[in-house]
């Protein structure tokens, strides 16, 4: 009963959350240049100051202090709402809380996470792997990724991937590699008897043509002068 | 635990239906009880090829649309105990199966018999689909040409993705039957042989069943040739089905027999 009454009563609660804030980047002191850009910005995307929340962040300023009253009266006057603000400078930090605004300390790992961010923009997609014979009809995408076929492509499959395409078995019906335009994929199987072959758009069909002889190494598709060359 | 064995091809006059009856008997012959049901709805012809036309009565339409029950359409073969067939229905067409309607089919009929064995029809349409949706094990006729082959691939690869067990993550097992086999048209070239058809289906072979006259002959009378124990099919189907019931029994009529200087001269083609 007590636990009840005693949550009717609750006025408030705290909760963690993360809130999307946008951040203000000061990498300049001069309130002239400051509003000569905020004026600008204004009239390219209006709809985006309409007493927007911001955060006043002053790590790329390379000045002990700043006239913070000038700065959040500019952004005020834009449409703009500095709700806190975000630097080391401990001047900067007594201004705002003069002013009534909040204080966040410094983002130390900003740097890290745009070094992480890169890091995964590089690191390509897993390959995509398929178990079996793909047969005829069927139709599978490595989606920015190479595609490794460990069984045959038979005659009227086919395989695409952005990326390379590896068949570890006889390709029989149609590879199509790099698909988003990557000139430098590369088909590889073990057997060619394909129907046709494409890289980065460039493709041959093999009407009439003189496959290769089986050797004990898998044979390389790849683009060469807007061509295809097999070897 | 009653097994569905689909026979399935893609292309058509590959012999799925001759097949079928084949199959079906030599399985009741084992002392299996077995029936035979035909999807072809809108083609029957697995009666004609059992010789049971004329005792037609309901078909499984029928039996789906609740206008007859499975005792009543079940035509017992009156030469091997133990068999017995489900007809397809010529009045009407494939849209008139529906998935339900067949799985309550299947489900009773696994309460009576081990072997329900399905003849698909060609194509790999709703009646197909249908025919192939509930078994657990295929048998993909396949004649020694790249059209058929290609055909039979197809059918493989919906094996795979259109059927209960697929759906479930199950493996269906699938079992290539090389039909209208002619090891001399293989030794000129003319035909693909066997081993190539094996590399690109990659599925095990349960059984090559060579060209024979006896197969149309056997048809044409309404008698499945499986019955007819001297000829070169015959003997191949009864094989095949020791085979797929777990013999071990070697190919025959795989390679080409030597023919001496006599036949050479006088025996002609067979």
């Amino acid at each position: 009963m007590q636990l009840k009454n005693s949550q009717q009563n609750r006025v408030l609660q705290f909760k963690g959350g993360n809130l999307t804030v946008t951040t203000l980047e000061l990498m300049s002191d001069d309130c002239g240049q400051i509003e000569q850009e905020l004026r600008q910005q204004t009239q390219r995307s209006p709809a985006f100051f309409q007493q927007t929340p911001v955060v006043l962040a002053c790590e790329r300023l390379n000045v002990p202090s700043l006239a913070l009253e000038l700065v959040v009266d500019l952004c005020r006057r834009y449409g703009l709402q500095p709700i806190a603000v975000r630097c080391s400078q401990e001047a900067i930090r007594k201004s705002a809380l003069a002013l009534g605004l909040g204080w966040f300390p410094p983002q130390n790992e900003r740097h890290l996470q745009e070094v992480s961010r890169k890091q995964r923009e590089l690191m390509p997609e897993p390959s995509k792997v398929v178990r079996n014979t793909v047969r005829s009809g069927q139709q599978v995408y490595a989606r920015g990724a190479d595609l490794v076929i460990i069984g045959s492509v038979n005659e009227g499959a086919e395989v695409i991937a952005d990326g390379n395409i590896l068949v570890w078995g006889s390709l029989r019906g149609r590879a199509i590699a790099g698909a988003r335009g990557n000139q430098q994929a590369q088909v590889i199987c073990q057997q060619l008897r394909a129907e046709l072959v494409s890289i980065a758009g460039v493709f041959q069909v093999f009407e009439g043509f003189r496959f290769p002889r089986e050797k004990n190494q898998p044979i390389v598709i790849r683009l060469q002068d807007e061509r295809l060359l097999i070897s | 635990m009653a097994r569905v064995i689909v026979i399935t091809s893609g292309k058509g006059g590959v012999g799925k239906t001759t097949s079928c009856a084949s199959i079906g008997t030599a399985l009741a012959m084992q002392g299996h009880r077995t029936v035979l049901i035909d999807f072809d709805v809108g083609l029957r012809n697995l009666d004609l090829v059992m010789g049971c036309e004329r005792r037609v009565v309901y078909d499984l339409i029928n039996v789906i649309s609740g206008e007859a029950n499975l005792k009543q359409a079940l035509i017992k073969d009156k030469r091997i105990d133990g068999l017995y067939m489900l007809p397809a229905s010529q009045t009407r067409d494939k849209d008139a199966l529906t998935l339900e309607g067949v799985c309550e089919v299947i489900e009773q009929l696994k309460q009576d018999f081990d072997y329900i064995v399905c003849d698909s029809p060609a194509g790999i349409e709703r009646g197909a689909v249908m025919a192939m949706y509930y078994a657990d094990e295929a048998i993909v006729v396949t004649n020694p040409e790249v059209s058929s082959v290609r055909d039979s691939d197809r059918i493989i690869g919906l094996l795979d993705s259109k059927t209960r067990r697929a759906e479930q993550g199950e493996a269906i097992r699938a079992q290539l039957l090389v039909t209208r086999y002619d090891p001399e048209r293989v030794e000129h070239a003319d035909m693909m042989s066997v081993q190539d058809i094996e590399e690109i289906l990659a599925i095990p072979l349960v059984g090559v069943i060579p060209e024979s006259s006896a197969v149309l002959k056997a048809s044409n009378q309404g008698v499945p040739v499986v019955h007819d124990s001297g000829s070169d099919a015959g003997q191949a189907y009864s094989d095949m089905v020791a085979r797929y019931l777990g013999d071990d029994k070697p190919m025959r009529f795989v390679e080409l027999e030597r023919k001496g200087l006599f036949s050479r001269m006088f025996g002609g083609r067979r």
